[in-house]
């Protein structure tokens, strides 16, 4: 945090987490939608989708907001090395000005001195490559022996803009295209004396979709094999996920100008008494865990956190496919933002869209036209996994690990999950949405499932 | 001295110059470590939930803080353009000197580390006891004074925070919570230079703490070419204790992000320290803010 001058080696994940989710919260501005649009085409929303397990689940809100507690965590080594790539990528749409910083893709990779398989990690909604969650992952990756490579989600503003072909991100099979060549092109520029035995992938939420994607298209194309895929709490149709999200928004913040400035005003009212409250002279981590352990204590406030942050991930990539898409809806394309300009009214007009909004006018707009005789429900469909329900059911290489009480998924969605990968599904009884990453059985069975030796479905 | 440091970052800036790929080393993680860390803060955290407060020896004198006395979400910004500029040229210079120089001096022994880092956290002191006498805190002034004079001596020059072990722990303030406490507005938004988010107070406290300092010019090391060499050293320093790097959100919106953060969080201070001067004056700075930059139609 710019915030604060601890060390990073000294802050906790939760901390980190409790004070993005509260700084976070107070992020959410008065959206006043008064921004031109354009005559958007009469595309209809996704369907909205049947109730999410544990939506209504204060455990799994509570999980899903504070993760795994450090009691439970898995065993981790103690030194990790770690490196950065930046790479260019030759296919990337040319740089828009306000994207000067994320010309080149980053990742971040973690090399065994001896020849080893390399376990690719693939971030979730809108989250870079160097998250809490990834780097819990690639400790117990690299603990187990595996050369590690994690990477920014595809709709991730960085992949956007350096990896992206299209630009409009949220295409299970475009994003696995761009996923999958961007990590042939990595691989190709290690250095010469990493030497990698096999390759599996990983990804967490939308990242673990695209990570079975990523193998499924491996295995018809390209030079690079993957060996096994292991997806951590996927969504099995990725616009019914992400409704479930924008009805949570809805149902915990309310929709337009009033619920977001009414839950900004009550949260700076309670951290500036609770600071005044305090003996500190600063405000620093350890006041904004404390806050946060005030501000957040019923159900409403965890769904209001959970479903903020994903909100604010979404505004870049909604500004990102419009500005790429040329839609028009927060960007003139004709007269597209400059470095200067100040970009306050776009983000408070995005701020209050929902995703199904991305859909309707960014997205299905852009890929209708891509795409000869595909129409909205098709672009829908293929945002499913079932795109690659056959590899999945038949193909042993492909493993999954999710919660009961996850909610981005419904329960005719767990269901067809497990009905499709039968004995090589890992179902928890709680966890929540990613509450359980790091967590010791969670870290085991996928080790074992990565190693082919996860003896089935048991209990 | 000052050429060789210009010299020094011309060289890293060439260095740097864009190529299809850059493999750069990190120092290694510990996720041990930071487990042990959230050990720590998980048991922090249960007890605050338990109190539901974070400390309590401030008497609430004041009526609290209603959500109607929150800020606009409109932050007032009237030197946007130049500021955004400055941001972005802090980036680069972060990106291409100062996080380099920050990663390097990561993998000096931590015990080294920590030594520098309460040596220029000692030599601050002085600045913290004139403000708090001048914020008329003289408990808090008397309680810098104590660490200045036990650090310097058998902190053996303020290489050990001894004092923090005899428990008086440092609690830092300058002349921007001074000014604040007079009663000064935070002012529009201000980027400045190599430093980054700041209001116009903050930044004249900076000047001014750093006028104080130059001034004062403890044991001769504020003027010369030895202020140059420990000016880096303390800049490289204190960059290495703050986690963030600019646009590691790969938003388009960070600037927009780091000034509602950073303005929000100093009103919050602001309300802090008028809590503890109730009589002084009766509206809160937050009212303030509403009152003068509301813009128009909002």
């Amino acid at each position: 945090m710019i915030l604060s001058g601890t060390s990073s080696a000294r802050e906790s994940r939760i901390q980190r987490r409790l004070a993005q989710l509260t700084l976070a919260a107070m992020l959410l501005g008065a959206a006043s939608v008064h921004g031109a649009e354009s005559p958007a085409r009469p595309i209809a929303p996704p369907p909205a989708p049947g109730p999410a397990a544990g939506l209504a689940d204060s455990a799994a809100l509570r999980a899903t907001v504070f993760g795994t507690p450090p009691q439970d965590m898995a065993p981790m080594p103690s030194r990790v090395p770690l490196a950065e790539i930046d790479i260019a990528l030759p296919w990337a749409r040319p740089v828009p000005d306000v994207f000067w910083f994320d010309r080149k893709l980053r990742v971040w990779f973690s090399a065994q001195d001896n020849p080893a398989p390399l376990a690719i990690v693939i971030s979730g909604t809108g989250n870079d490559g160097n998250t809490a969650k990834l780097s819990v992952l690639r400790g117990a990756l690299y603990g187990a022996g595996y050369h590690v490579l994690t990477m920014p989600s595809p709709t991730f503003p960085g992949f956007i803009v350096s990896a992206s072909s299209t630009g409009v991100a949220g295409d299970l099979m475009q994003d696995g295209l761009d996923l999958y060549s961007a990590m042939q092109q990595i691989i190709a520029h290690l250095p010469k004396k990493v030497r990698i035995t096999d390759v599996d992938v990983l990804g967490f939420s939308l990242g673990g979709a695209n990570a079975a994607i990523v193998k499924s298209i491996a295995s018809t194309q390209g030079e690079l094999k993957i060996h096994r895929a292991v997806m951590i709490n996927p969504p099995v149709s990725l616009f019914s996920s992400i409704g479930r999200l924008d009805e949570l928004f809805e149902l915990s913040i309310g929709s337009g100008d009033e619920g977001v400035e009414r839950l900004y005003r009550r949260l700076y009212a309670e951290l500036a008494n609770l600071y005044r409250a305090s003996d500190r002279v600063q405000i620093d981590q350890d006041f904004i865990l404390g806050a946060a352990a005030t501000v957040l204590k019923t159900d409403a406030e965890f769904s209001a956190a959970i479903s903020l942050s994903f909100r604010i991930n979404l505004e870049d990539m909604f500004f990102a496919g419009d500005l790429y898409a040329g839609t028009g809806v927060v960007v003139d394309p004709r007269h597209p933002p400059k470095v200067g300009d100040s970009l306050e009214e776009t983000q408070r007009i995005l701020r209050n869209k929902p995703f199904s909004e991305y859909f309707t006018k960014v997205f299905a707009p852009y890929y209708l036209k891509q795409r000869a005789n595909s129409t909205p429900a098709s672009l829908i469909d293929g945002n499913r996994l079932g795109i690659i329900g056959d590899a999945l059911r038949n193909d042993p290489d492909y493993y999954a690990q999710t919660n009961s009480d996850d909610l981005i998924l419904d329960k005719q969605e767990l269901a067809w999950l497990r009905d499709t990968l039968g004995s090589r599904i890992a179902v928890y009884d709680h966890g929540g949405h990613l509450g359980n990453v790091g967590e010791r059985q969670q870290v085991a069975d996928m080790l074992d499932m990565l190693a082919g030796r996860w003896p089935g479905t048991a209990k | 001295m000052r050429s060789a440091l210009v010299l020094g970052m011309l060289l890293i800036v060439q260095g740097c110059a864009s190529q299809g790929v850059s493999i750069r080393s990190l120092p290694p993680e510990d996720p041990a470590a930071v487990n042990a860390a959230a050990v720590e803060s998980a048991a922090a955290f249960a007890a605050a939930g338990e109190t539901g407060r974070v400390g309590q020896n401030a008497p609430e004198t004041l009526p609290p803080v209603t959500p109607a006395d929150a800020p606009s979400m409109y932050t007032y910004d009237p030197w946007e353009r130049i500021n955004r500029f400055t941001y972005r040229f802090n980036a680069r210079f972060d990106e291409a000197v100062f996080l380099r120089a920050a990663n390097a001096y990561r993998r000096v022994p931590a015990p080294i580390r920590s030594g520098v880092h309460n040596f220029f956290g000692n030599l601050s002191e002085v600045d913290s006891v004139i403000n708090y006498v001048l914020q008329w805190r003289l408990e808090l002034g008397g309680r810098s004074l104590g660490r200045f004079v036990i650090n310097s001596t058998i902190g053996i020059g303020g290489l050990f925070d001894v004092a923090a072990r005899l428990k008086l722990a440092g609690e830092p303030t300058g002349l921007s919570t001074t000014l604040a406490q007079w009663g000064m507005h935070p002012g529009p938004y201000l980027v400045i230079p190599l430093l980054g988010p700041s209001t116009l107070r903050d930044g004249i406290g900076f000047l001014g703490d750093y006028g104080a300092s130059y001034g004062i010019n403890i044991a001769g090391l504020y003027r010369g070419d030895v202020s140059w060499a420990l000016g880096t050293i303390n800049a490289v320093d204190q960059r290495s204790n703050v986690d963030f790097r600019y646009y590691s959100t790969g938003s388009p919106f960070e600037y927009e992000n780091v000034r509602f953060l950073y303005v929000r969080k100093r009103l919050i201070e602001d309300e802090g320290l008028r809590a503890k001067q109730p009589r002084k004056r009766t509206k809160s700075t937050t009212q303030q803010e509403n009152a003068v930059h509301e813009p128009a139609g909002q």
